[in-house]
């Protein structure tokens, strides 16, 4: 009978990876995926092609001359009055500053345009205003370098975060921590989505085509979701290497792009760039990584067994995503509590959330890189992994009972009850 | 008698409702055994029970001599009321998938689901998809995937069901071919023409009670209650008396075009000889035969006597209730 698992695994896997929809989603997330990394900057691309022109009437007449365009916005001096330019069509902006702007420029500075004025276009305008008054201002003090003294005077401060770690110190970085948190989380939660349902459909599948009784009749219950558990587990691998090879090649191709468009951006590149290279400790690292592997397959076995309950409890496919909130809802708490515990990654509600196996894979994942006590780190691996087999054994008493409920869709209370029956 | 499986005082409750209530069935070794009922007799939950596929609440389930297991499946062959195969799997796969979780070699069951295959002359359909198969169709793949392993024990519930009067005499050929070669068949419908043609012995299970076993020759004896069929000549005054003098029930009967009437009675204990020699005696008797009930009949009267007691004991309760 031992191998029965091994049978069910295998049809599992090859009747999924053999099915059309298999070979469709996997050929098309890649590519929508890409599309959704590439469209955004060949539009930006595409949209750059105007440049933006801005007449300026200077009633002070000191600010134009000190203006500076840039590749999307020109400033053009206006000789017309303000009222004549307006009934120009050519005449796309017209920027007003009046006599008093440096003296009271809170007030009075207009600018007129015909189409509405992006975000971007404002700020560039309002911040070469903001300079200019300021260094007129400056100059008028009359005080000689005074510029430069200014400039040498301010401070661009960097904090380095070090965390005391068996006398050795490791120097870590809240930025990359929360990035690698969020990203491996998000990933989960799309695994758990996926193929997590995927297992509850598959039982669910079972019953309508009222196949399980002749199952049944050869495979244990705990056998028969074992294997699906695995079987949709495999397939997910599979997928997913598939998926990360087609990524792989495309942006191999497509990165020198996409580096050079990051390195033109000087903000973000530095911090994130900087915060990676901090993670230079290998067994802090590794041990990082098993530690996501561990939990990114807890997670999974985990979550997908509660769908499995879930699938075992229904008799048909609607009354399966209804409810199946009691297998969503965890995950929806553990995303908010891995958000929560952001700031506080080594508190009491980090702590609980990151030990009790509903919420357990995510929060931990989000805590991991800030550090976990070893002692944390294994009990709550042991309570996830040990859920995931009584999750199980559930199941597979929920499923026996839940043979003989046709039609019917049973409430939380008598699939607990049903949890119960010999 | 050697029996393959029994079980005893069988109890099995759902929430508001009690599916079987102190069964007991001793399946003998090598017959055809008729589990017969009306529809929610609790008939599918003793099958699941003697499968394993769930456990009474009290009472045993003895498998060639020890206590039923999980083990004990892999001797077991069982075609389902509900039935379905995977809708999208091949019929080959599918055949070669059940086989070998009942623990044949890839080998074995390829020979053996070949040459099934031929026997029912559906080799052809092995690279089919099942959705594309018919009803009548995907429940031969799944009478062959019951048989395949060629368990000491087969349970068909309602095998006959969806298909034509063809293919259902091959099914019945083929389940008594499989009894002949050693295997012990539990045979569940509430179709009666066909238990007479395939059991051996029957138990009749009515609300939850097993209302009557035994052979399928005996049952039929007990319900014939001697009744015989009288031909004769002239009008039945005579023979009324005669019967009415020792108390035997009569159907009426009138002289037909040739002047002959014709009679049931049933004898029960009476002395049959002396009756029918009396009868000769005052009448001119043309024909006599004795009467065997269908099972129809005894299926009916079995069902509606048990109900009928029944309800006489659920009315006293609350006869005796409502007095208090």
């Amino acid at each position: 009978m031992a191998n029965n698992l091994g049978l069910v695994i295998e049809r599992e896997y090859l009747e999924r990876v053999k099915q059309k929809s298999f070979l469709i989603s996997t050929i098309l997330v890649p590519i929508i995926m890409i599309g959704i990394m590439v469209l955004p900057s060949l539009f930006l691309f595409l949209g750059k092609s105007e440049t933006m022109k801005v007449w300026v009437v200077d009633n002070t007449g000191k600010i134009f001359n000190r203006l500076e365009g840039n590749d999307d916005i020109e400033f053009i001096s206006a000789s017309a009055p303000v009222d004549s330019l307006k009934a120009n069509e050519d005449v796309g902006s017209i920027l007003v500053i009046p006599a008093t702007a440096i003296e009271n420029p809170e007030r009075g500075i207009t600018l007129l345009s015909r189409e509405s004025i992006s975000m971007m276009s404002d700020e560039f305008v309002t911040s070469q205003l903001e300079k200019t008054i300021r260094d007129i201002r400056l100059e008028s003090y009359d005080i000689p370098d005074l510029k430069e003294i200014i400039q040498k005077s301010n401070a661009d401060v960097k904090l380095s975060t070090v965390r005391i770690q068996d006398g050795e110190d490791q120097e870590t970085s809240s930025m990359a921590s929360y990035f690698i948190s969020l990203a491996v989380d998000m990933l989960l939660y799309m695994f758990i989505m996926i193929y997590g349902q995927m297992v509850m459909t598959s039982i669910v599948e079972e019953k309508t085509s009222k196949v399980l009784e002749v199952v049944v009749s050869s495979v244990r219950p705990f056998q028969l979701m074992m294997g699906k558990i695995a079987g949709v587990g495999l397939v997910a691998i599979t997928q997913i290497l598939i998926w990360a090879v087609l990524i792989g090649l495309a942006t191999g191709l497509g990165a020198p792009i996409l580096m050079g468009q990051l390195a033109s951006d000087p903000e973000v590149p530095t911090e994130v760039m900087t915060g990676i290279g901090q993670f230079t400790d290998p067994v802090f690292l590794i041990s990082l990584l098993i530690n996501i592997l561990l939990y990114f397959i807890g997670g999974f076995l985990f979550y997908s067994s509660m769908y499995a309950a879930v699938g075992s409890a229904v008799s048909n496919i609607q009354d399966a995503s209804q409810l199946s909130t009691i297998a969503t809802m965890p995950i929806l708490i553990s995303i908010m509590g891995s958000m929560a515990i952001i700031n506080d990654p080594s508190g009491a509600l980090a702590f609980w959330l990151s030990i009790i196996p509903f919420t357990s894979p995510m929060v931990m994942m989000a805590r991991l890189p800030y550090g976990v006590p070893v002692w944390e780190n294994i009990l709550s691996l042991g309570l996830l992994y040990a859920s995931f087999v009584g999750m199980i054994w559930v199941c597979a008493k929920i499923y026996r009972v839940g043979i003989f409920m046709n039609g019917k869709k049973p409430t939380l209370v008598e699939i607990i009850k049903w949890a119960r029956y010999k | 008698m050697d029996n393959i499986i029994t079980a005893e005082h069988i109890t099995k409750q759902f929430t508001g409702h009690r599916a079987l209530d102190d069964v007991s069935v001793s399946v003998p070794r090598g017959k055809v055994y008729g589990l017969l009922g009306p529809n929610g007799a609790g008939k599918t939950t003793l099958i699941r029970i003697i499968n394993h596929i769930t456990a009474p609440d009290s009472g045993i389930v003895t498998f060639n001599g020890h206590p039923l297991t999980q083990n004990d499946v892999s001797n077991i062959g069982y075609l389902p009321e509900e039935r379905g195969l995977y809708k999208k799997m091949k019929v080959g796969d599918q055949a070669m998938f059940f086989a070998r979780l009942k623990g044949l070699s890839r080998q074995e069951a390829g020979a053996r689901l070949r040459e099934w295959f031929e026997r029912l002359e559906i080799s052809d359909w092995w690279d089919k998809k099942v959705e594309t198969l018919s009803k009548g169709m995907a429940q031969k793949v799944q009478f062959i995937v019951t048989v395949l392993h060629k368990p000491e024990l087969l349970i068909f519930d309602e095998p006959f069901s969806g298909f034509d009067p063809i293919n259902a005499n091959i099914l019945k050929r083929e389940i008594l071919r499989l009894r002949d070669e050693g295997a012990t068949v539990i045979f569940s419908t509430h179709n009666m023409s066909s238990v007479e043609a395939i059991c051996d012995d029957i138990t009749l299970i009515n609300r939850s009670h097993n209302i009557l076993s035994g052979s399928v020759a005996d049952i039929k004896e007990k319900f014939s209650n001697q009744a015989y069929r009288f031909t004769f000549d002239g009008n039945t005054d005579s023979i009324r008396e005669i019967a009415d003098r020792a108390g035997l029930i009569m159907t009426p009967g009138v002289p037909d075009r040739y002047g002959h009437s014709t009679v049931t009675i049933e004898l029960g204990n009476a002395d049959r000889r002396e009756i029918i020699s009396e009868f000769n005696n005052k009448t001119n008797l043309i024909a006599f035969e004795k009467l065997t009930p269908t099972f129809d009949d005894i299926f009916i009267r079995a069902v509606s006597e048990s109900n009928y007691h029944d309800d006489e004991a659920n009315n006293g309760k609350e006869e005796f209730s409502n007095g208090k």
